[in-house]
C-alpha cells in the first residue's frame, strides 16, 4: 500500500470558464501531482465534457469507458452528442452472464486490474465504431485492455479521448489537458 | 398502441428466448429490464443506469423534483447510482458525494463502514474521504440509490452519515424492491423473484 503525504500547494486547473485548486499529492517522496477528480464536481464533468466533445472522431457510433471516475464525464459527454456509452467492470458481479474478462498491464501503483464486461453489454459494441474515453490517462494500460475488449466484442476500436494526461502515455490518445508532475 | 397507463403497469415479457423481461415506465421511458437469478433462489429485474443515458436523465428530472427542499448535499454509493446523482446535482445545483467501495491511496482520513449487498452477497465497504466531510457535518443529506432492496446499503449509508454529523434529510431511488417501503421517496417498485 502506498502512502500518499500531501501538500499545502495547490495546482490551478482551468477548463473552459471554470477553474479549480487542485490539491498536490505525493505518491512517491521525490514526486507531486495534482489530484483532478470528476466523481462530486457536476461542473468540472460538465465543462470538461464540453471540450472532450470537441476531440471525439467523427463517425464514432458507441462511447467506451471503466468505472468509476469517468462515468460522470461520459454521461455528461453521452447527453450532449446523443451518443450511447457503455462501462466496464473492475469487479464480477453476480448477475454477470458469460463476461469477457480483460486483465489491464497497468503501471499505476504496480498492481494488475481486471476488466469485466458483460455480455448484454459487449453485444452493443458488436459491429461499432467505439471511442474510448477516459478521465485521466497515464500510462495508456488501460484504454489497451478497453481496446482489447472492443476487439474481443466484435466491434472497432475508433478514437482514444481523454480529458487529462499525467505523464507519458505510450499510446496517441487525443487530450483535452496535460497535468504536469512535479519532481521533488 | 400503448397508453401509458398500460405501460404503467408491471407487464413481464421476454428479451431473448432465454431471459424473461419486467417491463418498468419511468415517465416517458420504458425498459424491458431483464430477470436475473442473483443468488440461489433470488432472482432481480436488474436495472443498470450506466449507459442508459435517457433512462438515467428522465429518472433524474423527476427525483429532483421530489428532492427534500432543505437538501444541502447529496451522497451515492459508487457505482450505479453515480450518473444518477450528477444529474440531480446538475438540475438542482446541490454538490454530490460518492461514498466509495475501496480506500484509496489519496484520501486524507478515510471513514468506512462494512455494508453487505444483495447484488454482491458479499461484505463490502463504504467509504467517505475526509475531504468530504465538512460537507456532511451539520448539513441535511440526501441519499441517492438506483435500487433500494433490502436497505443493507442504505442503513449503513445512513448511519455513516450520521457518525459523520450529517442529518439524513431523505433517501431517493429509482425503485425500491421486493417489499414496499415508506422511508424512500421512489419512482417504482420491482417485484423480488424468490423460488
Amino acid at each position: 500500500m502506498t502512502t500518499t503525504t500531501f501538500s499545502s500547494e495547490t495546482y490551478t486547473l482551468t477548463v473552459g470558464a471554470l477553474t479549480r485548486e487542485l490539491p498536490l499529492v505525493r505518491p512517491t517522496p521525490n514526486r507531486k501531482l495534482p489530484l483532478v477528480e470528476f466523481l462530486g464536481d457536476t461542473e468540472l464533468s460538465q465543462a470538461a465534457a464540453l471540450e472532450v466533445q470537441k476531440l471525439l472522431p467523427d463517425g464514432t457510433d458507441v462511447l467506451f469507458t471503466c468505472e468509476t471516475s469517468s462515468i460522470p464525464l461520459v454521461h455528461a459527454l453521452s447527453v450532449i452528442t446523443g451518443l450511447p456509452y457503455e462501462v466496464a467492470r473492475k469487479r464480477r458481479r453476480p448477475y454477470m452472464n458469460d463476461p469477457l474478462i480483460q486483465d489491464v498491464a497497468s503501471m499505476t501503483l504496480g498492481v494488475g486490474e481486471t476488466l469485466w464486461l458483460d455480455t448484454r453489454h459487449a453485444d452493443k459494441l458488436r459491429g461499432k465504431r467505439v471511442t474510448v474515453v477516459l478521465d485521466v490517462v497515464s500510462s495508456g494500460g488501460t484504454i489497451a485492455a478497453l481496446e482489447r475488449l472492443i476487439a474481443r466484442s466484435g466491434g472497432t476500436a475508433h478514437g482514444r479521448v481523454a480529458a487529462f494526461s499525467q505523464g507519458q502515455p505510450k499510446l496517441v490518445i487525443r487530450v483535452m489537458q496535460e497535468l504536469p508532475i512535479f519532481e521533488r | 398502441m400503448f397508453s401509458p397507463q398500460a405501460l404503467d403497469s408491471s407487464r413481464c415479457g421476454v428479451e431473448s428466448i432465454h431471459v424473461k423481461t419486467h417491463l418498468v415506465t419511468i415517465g416517458a421511458v420504458s425498459r424491458q429490464l431483464p430477470i436475473i437469478e442473483v443468488a440461489p433462489g433470488v432472482s432481480v429485474a436488474l436495472l443498470n443506469l450506466l449507459g442508459d443515458t435517457d433512462l438515467t436523465e428522465e429518472a433524474g428530472r423527476l427525483l429532483a423534483a421530489l428532492l427534500p427542499p432543505e437538501t444541502d448535499v447529496l451522497v451515492t454509493p459508487e457505482v450505479k447510482a453515480v450518473p444518477l446523482a450528477h444529474v440531480i446535482s446538475r438540475i438542482t445545483g446541490k454538490p454530490y458525494i460518492v461514498a466509495r467501495k475501496t480506500e484509496k491511496p489519496y484520501m486524507s482520513a478515510p471513514i468506512s463502514r462494512e455494508v453487505i449487498s444483495i447484488t454482491t452477497g458479499k461484505p463490502q465497504l463504504l467509504v467517505v474521504d475526509g475531504f468530504d466531510v465538512p460537507k456532511i457535518r451539520g448539513h441535511n443529506v440526501a441519499i441517492i440509490d438506483d435500487v433500494v432492496s433490502t436497505g443493507g446499503t442504505l442503513r449503513s449509508l445512513s448511519a455513516l452519515m450520521t457518525e459523520i454529523g450529517g442529518h439524513v434529510c431523505g433517501t431517493l431511488a429509482v425503485f425500491t424492491e421486493g417489499d414496499e417501503r415508506s422511508d424512500v421517496i421512489a419512482l417504482g417498485h420491482l417485484p423480488l423473484y424468490l423460488k
